[in-house]
């Protein structure tokens, strides 16, 4: 932290949040809120004679609100910069303080938040993880019993530069404690609290384990555990080196602590796996390893910044093995554990591959993105038209790439925009298209593969990063499916546009099926949700139109789900071959004329020679606005 | 290609029973085991994972016979401690009844009715936590009767039926009346300061039941008891008749009964007693019932202190 600080090139902004973040890759205007400290950063010179006279004590939040702080105060004595703080909530304002700091005057409690706005190029998000409370899991007595503590605690009681000089005492009475638990799994591995697995608490009790044996060789320390996982280099090793120190190792997870309320002992109840057998043992102190958590303020960060979170509440990789440290933003990158529970190694990995990813950005003139981007036609969008945008293009857009300003025609920031198409499909006057996936281009692929015998069809329109994935991997495993599909890919599903799908039918097709990525892992953020809003309209529609269930299909398909692709599209035969053939024949007949009304904006979609010829012309005037700016 | 033909395992005919679908989701992590006292107390072979895992492993006739299958209570201790949500005690009871089904019975002795002094009032099968007794129909002398009979696959054994039966009708070894009223002691023996009625499973640590035996007999006389349910008032009746000044009855905590909700008929009933008992305002006379949860650990001390003290004036007049 001091090297980051001295470093003339890094500007460390500390006690400052992040209000607003607007603008695109490499354009990024972000909002700064610098606290007021109440200490005037170029005068403190971090004596500490303010915090040695101040009269008030608050719990230390550093210290996991083991010790006192006082209202003026430096979280820890390591602070970068060495700047002390008023924590105006606590502070009577006996001004003592300023009496203290004499001719410095340092401290000036006029100062208030000041907001900066800074032009910023690329963004790395390292905002940390959080704790599981363990007090909600009242079986383990956490905040009941005094000696039972968190790991983060432990940290603090074992540090040589913590509360205690590195003298760990239990809480109760302050002796030292002889006989140690640790809990492994407290609030993670657990689907009550966080199903997942907090990925560094298993290391991280045996390091405990060890440091303190180290420290105490005649301390009795026991481990609970569920599993114990040491994947990486070296891990194993550790273990091993723990295990012949005689730290014990206890396979079962416990269910309950109790604690005699004289000695303020603890009893531990588990089942011992390998014995088979229920134990209840006594320890003078128990240390819940609690589950890492993403942070208090992480939905409002993700907000701030326009990313996604995973299921659980992490931040979503764009991709989560090909590109791990992107955000789904161009420009935005994530390095740690906000991303889900790192170790350290991990964590500087993902740093320095973030820095390196962000210095990309930095040093290149121009910025590469990818062609499918939409295109607006000002004068077909409904503004021009009918004086009044409709808007349905802004709230379809995951990135807020689409703007209407005024009364002018929506427009979209290129730099932006994914290609998701979602704005597209969703455009009533059809007024926005995509490169390389405009309708004619689609509509002429559906009418070549319905060109024959389109009622035996199962014409599929796929994602092309889920369902079309499952359907390769369907024919990758030779999972047996019908002949009869026709796939189709769009970029996601938002992309379906509904004319596409009452074309298919006009044109006869047996049946059609709709299909995307499942909700969490849509790779335009909630671009699958457009599309799924779209697809249950339909399938309402076709529903009251008398259609025979089963020939419009909405499914989520994952990459991985292969078998699902091959069973969903086996299904959707068996659905045709349980129909006559005049049956089928009747019931497209039936369905023609409704098809073909929906369809009467149709006509007005431009040919593929002349949104090729739009989209050079589009082109060439982008790159002219360019040079001439 | 073509998949081979699927095979039909016990896990799968577990799954199909509603309850059983989250079996195979199991961590063996053993924090059912540990909750649960049954292994503790009772049987040292029973293992709610175990069983899981030899559904896992399709050991079907293993499964049958663990006393885990039939020894279950379905108290649900487990099922709020399971990291993965299992339903374990619907899984138990599923494998429960595929045993029934193949035609295994129960290891456990159930109650047994008494048709000679049965009225068919139906009381115990309401009080069941299990449904065990029901009632049927008999022509005795020409009339149509109705009696109680217990299903021995279901009874397990808590005595709540016992102590609600208003004939006495039902009775099983351990819990019938004279065996409980015979601990009481009568007027020519010690007689202690108060009776505690403890039922066997509100004390989770072998310390607690120590401390209780460790009192002087002058001082507390302990009956055990397979459930509070089982308690008949006038059990404590008697016990105030023979010159005892209080009675304590513990239990387990609302939601943590052994027998499902044995202690809350024991609250309703106890709950009367009491009320009566202030209405006749007896002097130096206490009722009490606590219910002491899996985690109060040295609690019993405290109310058996405290209900000697609240006794104890009587004792000084005397």
């Amino acid at each position: 932290m001091v090297d980051a600080a001295r470093q003339p090139k890094i500007d460390v902004r500390t006690y400052t949040e992040v209000e607003s973040v607007e603008g695109f890759v490499g354009n990024f205007k972000v909002t700064l809120r610098e606290k007021a400290k109440h200490v005037l950063a170029d005068r403190c010179n971090g004596c500490g004679d303010c915090a040695r006279v101040c009269p008030i004590e608050v719990p230390n939040y550093y210290e996991m609100n083991l010790a006192p702080r006082k209202a003026v105060y430096i979280p820890m004595s390591q602070s970068v910069p060495l700047v002390y703080t008023v924590d105006l909530d606590a502070c009577i304002h006996c001004y003592k303080c300023v009496e203290a700091c004499g001719p410095l005057k340092a401290i000036d409690f006029s100062q208030e938040d000041k907001y900066v706005q800074e032009d910023i190029g690329a963004i790395v998000v390292a905002t940390g993880f959080g704790h599981f409370d363990p007090s909600v899991m009242e079986e383990y007595g956490y905040g009941r019993f005094p000696n039972v503590i968190t790991s983060m605690e432990m940290e603090r009681l074992n540090n040589s530069a913590g509360l205690t000089a590195g003298n760990l005492i239990r809480p109760s009475d302050r002796k030292n404690p002889q006989k140690l638990a640790f809990i492994n799994c407290v609030g993670s591995r657990d689907k009550r609290y966080n199903p997942g697995c907090s990925n560094f608490c298993c290391m991280y009790s045996i390091k405990n384990a060890v440091l303190l044996k180290q420290m105490y060789p005649n301390v009795d320390i026991t481990i609970y555990y569920m599993d114990i996982r040491t994947p990486s280099k070296g891990y194993e090793e550790f273990y091993d080196r723990a295990r012949e120190m005689g730290i014990h190792f206890v396979q079962g997870r416990p269910s309950l602590i109790t604690e005699d309320e004289e000695t303020h002992n603890l009893f531990v109840h588990s089942e011992d796996i390998s014995l088979g057998r229920v134990i209840e043992k006594e320890y003078d102190m128990v240390m819940l390893n609690q589950a890492a958590v993403p942070q208090p303020d992480q939905n409002h960060m993700s907000s701030v910044l326009n990313v996604v979170q995973s299921p659980g509440g992490w931040f979503m990789e764009y991709h989560p093995k090909l590109r791990p440290i992107d955000s789904p933003t161009d420009g935005i990158f994530f390095a740690g554990a906000c991303q889900g529970p790192k170790d350290i190694p991990a964590s500087v990995a993902a740093g320095s591959a973030a820095a390196s990813r962000a210095s990309r950005i930095l040093h290149s003139e121009k910025w590469e993105i990818e062609p499918i981007v939409a295109v607006v036609w000002p004068d077909r969008c409904s503004a021009t038209t009918k004086g009044r945008a409709c808007g349905l293009c802004v709230k379809a857009c995951p990135y807020g790439a689409v703007v209407i300003d005024g009364d002018k025609a929506a427009e979209i920031i290129t730099a932006k925009c994914h290609g998701c198409g979602g704005c597209v499909a969703e455009c009533p006057e059809d007024a926005i298209t995509q490169m390389h996936y405009t309708d004619a281009q689609i509509l002429s692929q559906i009418r070549a593969l319905l060109a024959d015998k389109p009622e035996e069809k199962i014409l599929a329109f796929r994602c092309q990063w889920c369902s079309y994935g499952g359907a390769d991997l369907a024919g990758t495993s030779h999972f047996e499916y019908t002949a009869n599909e026709r796939g189709l890919r769009v970029m996601c599903s938002a992309r379906m546009d509904s004319d596409f799908i009452y074309e298919a039918y006009r044109l006869g097709a047996g049946a059609v099926l709709y299909s995307g990525c499942h909700p969490q892992d849509c790779h335009y953020i909630t671009g699958q949700k457009v599309g799924a809003k779209r697809a249950d309209r339909l399938k309402k529609m076709f529903e009251r139109m008398n259609m025979t269930d089963g020939r419009f299909r909405v499914e989520w398909i994952s990459a991985a789900e292969g078998d699902k692709y091959a069973r969903v599209l086996n299904e959707m035969q068996m659905t045709l071959d349980n129909m006559s053939p005049e049956e089928l024949r009747d019931e497209i007949e039936r369905l023609k004329p409704d098809m073909e009304k929906r369809l009467k904006r149709f006509p007005g979609v431009p040919g593929v020679s002349e949104a090729m010829d739009y989209s050079d012309t589009l082109v060439d005037a982008i790159l002219k606005a360019k040079e001439t700016s | 290609m073509s998949h081979p033909a699927a095979v039909r395992t016990f896990a799968d005919e577990v799954k199909a029973i509603p309850g059983g679908e989250h079996l195979e989701l199991c961590y063996s992590c053993g924090t059912c085991v540990s909750k649960c006292m049954i292994q503790q107390k009772v049987e040292p072979d029973y293992n709610p994972r175990r069983l899981l895992r030899m559904v896992m492993m399709d050991m079907k006739e293993e499964a049958f016979e663990s006393p885990t299958t039939w020894m279950c209570s379905e108290c649900d201790l487990c099922y709020q401690a399971c990291p993965q949500e299992i339903h374990i005690s619907q899984v138990i009871a599923a494998v429960k009844q595929l045993a029934v089904d193949a035609g295994y019975t129960s290891p456990l002795t159930p109650v047994q009715v008494d048709e000679a002094l049965c009225s068919g009032c139906g009381i115990c099968s309401m009080v069941c936590p299990y449904q065990a007794p029901s009632l049927f129909e008999k022509v005795v002398d020409g009339e149509i009767d109705r009696f109680a009979q217990v299903d021995s696959n279901k009874c397990m054994g808590c005595g709540t039926c016992v102590g609600a039966c208003p004939l006495g009708a039902i009775s099983r070894e351990g819990v019938s009346n004279s065996e409980i009223q015979s601990q009481i002691p009568s007027p020519d023996q010690t007689i202690p300061d108060i009776i505690t009625f403890v039922c066997d499973w509100s004390l989770r640590e072998g310390a607690d039941v120590e401390l209780l035996e460790s009192y002087p007999a002058d001082q507390v006389n302990v009956v055990h008891i397979p459930c509070t349910g089982r308690i008949d008032p006038q059990h404590a009746l008697m016990a105030l008749d023979s010159g005892v000044k209080g009675v304590l009855v513990c239990g387990c905590k609302p939601g943590e009964c052994h027998f499902k909700r044995g202690n809350h008929v024991a609250k309703c009933k106890l709950g009367l007693l009491d009320t009566m008992f202030k209405q006749i305002q007896s002097p130096h006379k206490e009722i009490r019932f606590v219910q002491i949860g899996t985690q109060e650990r040295g609690r019993i001390r405290h109310e058996i202190d405290e209900i000697l003290t609240a006794v104890s004036p009587a004792k000084e007049a005397k």
